[in-house]
């Protein structure tokens, strides 16, 4: 998100669900389309077949969009700012890039150039592993097509260098004019439901809602308007990982955690349970007694989203009406009536009647939600925002004629090596990850016989060759260590996966593979590695 | 042959609602069309076609079978009288086939057959096709029945011209709302049944599909080819009428268990996966090609008529586009 703020001005996805269908070439890079937004990749797979659009798949797993695609890009692991480079070299070299989009919407365009300059073909097949021939085609067919769009998830954020890696796919769309056009654009794929709606009511350290900085004086004071109080905090506080490491130095005394579960979910598990204990107060607010909340002081029991109305931000922006289907069970309330009991007593009284009231207050206070109200969405499949006023109909697509910066700024980055690379002690990469049938930590997909039945068990799965070696067949339960943790994982063995690379889910917390993994963290956007260096034994 | 005025159709079903629990199609939010407890949503006189079909109310979908406590285990029936008001043919005719599957000697399923003992069914012929994805009559039915209902009514603008299948039916249609017909409704009864055998435009064709499927013309690649796009949410299965396959399992309840089933989807690995980690259905393909198999080629051999109704719902339901409607045209292409 860090990333696409600092190019674009907006860091979410610049194009609608639907423009997928008549994109001309997608380049998916870090994300497993099938597996986790499988809705989005049935319209990939429809324009593929129906409609003759190319694919490009970058990847080091022979993922399932992988082989319906023109060209997949097996690079290793973490060098995907080479790559990208890479292709960018080639579209400068070869002529392919809009020079007229780069004069009139962008700047910082030398600087670019001066960088991709020294990313050759040659020196990228060093780092990468594709070569020349490879990194020409793609580059022809992402720089040639009319409506290229470029698709990414977690697979490239989760890095040292995250951000570095989302700013050079915005360097690429900016460098072909391949943004601001239906059906053209780069598309970070949100890994939950309501992530982009958590992040756009100011659900991070820094901004209000609407992205909306902490540190700006006159949005502070609309803010303080609107809340009746003076001096609002002008500084950014901490992300979640930072007051992990707070706790555990003892800088932070209370943790208030409301519907996440980081003992499964965070790298490096046994540190966070380790902060946690250390904390003074620790108040978790969930649906379920999830590994979090047994660490807790207090637990608020909230209420499911079958049991309160409010809204869901998808990752196309729309907001979406949920309406109440059931009263809450077993003494629950709503998340927000939790909040407005809880501030009520530590002496700033919330009233509000519904969450109505609370959209009503969101439509005042944040621009691109102004038009996105309670009447507008009840009578409608939902509003994408930017949706500045009443009469607007929603965007479909964002920086048409202009960046929501103004200018698209390019932001050259330089390859840097992963956190921890394999060596000699641990030869394996770790690469973690999700099936489509959990969700996450596994809090609510686990409840559910049947998904659990469609993936009972953690897993580490495993090139043949890499198996043969270790002389492990199908179900052999092996050792995998990390320089954190170890853990006794049944093999699977997929021929996906390339060798030297294994791969786990983080759905268990029985065994809970971010035991194993690195908390090394991206500078700006403060997003953990996950992904490690592991030896594995037969036991 | 008798009329039941469509101002009278409330105030009947209130009245019956006082002997026997009445269900109808109802609007819930103005959005979903559900066949629910009458009071529940809103009768708004357009019968439609519900979201899920009425399956639901003989085969819900979970329902407690049987109770399990120390010694004692005892068998959980419900035979509660229903009346189930705005039936589609096509749902009836669903319901006959799935009786035919429910009641074979060997295996009676007590739970649905006690269900459907009590229940008693007015159907709402289809003077025109409620959605695009109708396809009754390319699937060998037709927007009315013949046989198999308590009482059918066709829809003549004002009221409903109401005939009687069975004494059940009988007994309804001397219920006062409802009033002696005319000689000529006779005449209105089959311009009504011509008009809507010629009502639907959706002609995706089946029977060829089943003589293709026959052939073994769809190999493996073309199932896989499709399944590509699967998402494995099973929403095919659950709307459709015929589908009736479910999982067993036990939640504790009063210090004793209770033994549950639920919908279950043989789109659904798990379905098939047996204890070894074998799966005679490996991949989503394959077990695509079950389902489709089932209902248009192994339906006609066990009992001589597909178990493909025409109702549309899979297609309706399933976010890819890959329901009854779209496999028949696939498979017409081969």
């Amino acid at each position: 998100m860090a990333g696409l703020a600092a190019t674009f001005g907006s860091g979410a996805m610049t194009n609608s669900i639907q423009e997928f269908d008549d994109a001309e070439a997608f380049f998916v890079i870090g994300s497993n389309t099938t597996e986790q937004h499988p809705m989005i990749a049935s319209r990939i797979i429809q324009a593929v077949r129906q409609k003759e659009a190319k694919l490009i798949v970058a990847d080091p797993r022979e993922i399932k969009l992988a082989k319906l695609a023109t060209l997949h890009l097996k690079h290793k692991m973490g060098s995907d700012v080479a790559l990208l480079n890479g292709l960018m070299h080639v579209i400068l070299k070869e002529g392919w890039e809009d020079k007229e989009f780069i004069k009139d919407r962008t700047e910082n365009f030398e600087p670019l150039k001066a960088v991709v300059a020294k990313y050759t073909p040659e020196r990228v097949a060093e780092i990468t592993g594709v070569d020349k021939d490879s990194l020409r085609k793609a580059s022809e067919i992402y720089a040639k097509a009319k409506r290229s769009m470029i698709i990414y998830a977690m697979g490239i954020t989760q890095h040292v260098a995250g951000t570095d890696n989302v700013k050079s796919c915005a360097n690429l769309a900016m460098l072909t004019g391949h943004v601001g056009y239906p059906s053209t654009g780069v598309n970070p794929l949100r890994g939950q439901n309501n992530v982009q709606g958590a992040c756009d009511m100011g659900a991070l350290p820094n901004v209000y809602s609407g992205y909306q900085s902490v540190t700006d004086p006159k949005i502070r004071e609309v803010f303080e308007k609107e809340w009746g109080v003076n001096d609002l905090n002008d500084k950014a506080g901490l992300t979640l990982t930072e007051m992990i490491d707070a706790a555990e130095r003892g800088d932070i005394k209370a943790l208030y955690v409301m519907g996440e579960n980081p003992v499964v979910s965070d790298p490096d598990a046994r540190h966070v349970s380790r902060a946690l204990r250390k904390l003074d107060l620790l108040v978790v607010q969930d649906i379920f007694l999830t590994e979090t909340a047994r660490l807790a002081h207090v637990v608020l029991p909230a209420a499911s989203f079958a049991e309160k109305m409010g809204t869901f931000t998808n990752t196309e922006r729309r907001v979406q009406l949920s309406r109440q289907a059931i009263a809450p069970l077993g003494g629950t309330l709503p998340d927000w009536k939790i909040i407005c009991e809880i501030s009520s007593r530590v002496g700033y009284p919330m009233n509000y009647d519904s969450p109505i009231e609370i959209l009503d207050e969101i439509n005042r206070v944040t621009p691109s939600y102004a038009g996105i109200t309670y009447s507008r969405l009840k009578g409608s499949w939902g509003l994408s925002w930017p949706c500045p006023n009443e009469d607007h109909p929603g965007t479909l697509f964002l920086h048409k004629d202009q960046f929501a910066r103004g200018l698209g700024a390019f932001d050259a980055r330089e390859y840097i090596p992963p956190a921890e690379v394999p060596d000699e002690e641990y030869p394996f990469t770790l690469i973690t990850g999700r099936v489509g049938f959990q969700f996450h930590t596994g809090t609510m997909t686990r409840k559910i016989s049947i998904l659990e039945r469609e993936a009972p068990n953690a897993v580490l799965e495993m090139n043949s060759k890499d198996a043969r070696r270790l002389r492990v067949i199908d179900g052999s339960i092996v050792a995998v260590e990390s320089r954190r943790g170890e853990l006794h994982l049944p093999v699977q063995i997929k021929q996906d996966i390339p060798e030297s690379v294994v791969f786990s889910t983080f759905h268990y917390s029985e065994k809970n593979i971010n035991e194993l993994t690195i908390c090394a963290i991206d500078p700006v956007a403060k997003i953990p590695e996950f992904s490690c260096a592991v030896s594995i034994r037969r036991v | 042959m008798k009329r039941l005025k469509k101002e009278n159709v409330l105030p009947f079903l209130k009245e019956m609602n006082k002997t026997e629990k009445v269900f109808c199609p109802q609007w819930v939010d103005d959005r979903d069309l559900l066949f629910i407890p009458l009071g529940e949503g809103e009768y708004k006189g357009d019968i439609g076609k519900t979201t899920i079909s009425v399956k639901t109310l003989v085969f819900p979908q979970t329902e407690d079978i049987i109770s399990f406590r120390g010694e004692s285990i005892s068998k959980i029936i419900d035979s509660s009288k229903k009346l189930l008001f705005g039936i589609r043919p096509c749902e009836m005719k669903a319901i006959q086939l799935t009786d035919r599957f429910m009641k074979r000697d060997d295996i009676a399923d007590p739970h649905y057959l006690s269900k459907r003992k009590e229940m008693t069914t007015i159907v709402i012929a289809c003077h025109e096709p409620p959605s695009d994805t109708c396809f009754c009559i390319d699937a060998g039915g037709m927007p009315y029945l013949e046989n198999g209902y308590d009482v059918q009514l066709f829809d003549v603008g004002d009221f409903y011209i109401a005939i009687a299948g069975s004494e059940r039916g009988e007994e309804i249609l001397e219920n006062k709302y409802f009033e002696q017909g005319i000689e000529e409704d006779r005449e209105k009864l089959e311009e009504i049944k011509s008009k809507a055998r010629h009502s639907q435009n959706n002609k995706p064709g089946l029977k060829n599909a089943i003589e293709i499927l026959k052939e073994e013309k769809a190999d493996e690649d073309f199932w896989e080819r499709l399944a590509d796009r699967c998402i494995n949410c099973g929403g095919c299965v659950y709307v459709c009428p015929t589908c009736t396959c479910f999982n067993v399992y036990d939640i504790p309840s009063q210090g004793g268990y209770v033994r549950c089933r639920s919908w279950d989807a043989c789109l659904h690995a798990g379905f098939t996966r047996e204890t070894s980690g074998h799966n005679p259905r490996p991949t989503q393909g394959s077990r695509l090609a079950r389902r489709h198999e089932h209902k248009l080629k192994f339906d006609i051999i066990n009992f001589g008529e597909s178990g493909c109704v025409g109702c549309g719902r899979c297609s309706d339901t399933c976010p890819v586009g890959l329901g009854a409607i779209e496999i028949i045209q696939e498979l017409n292409k081969l």
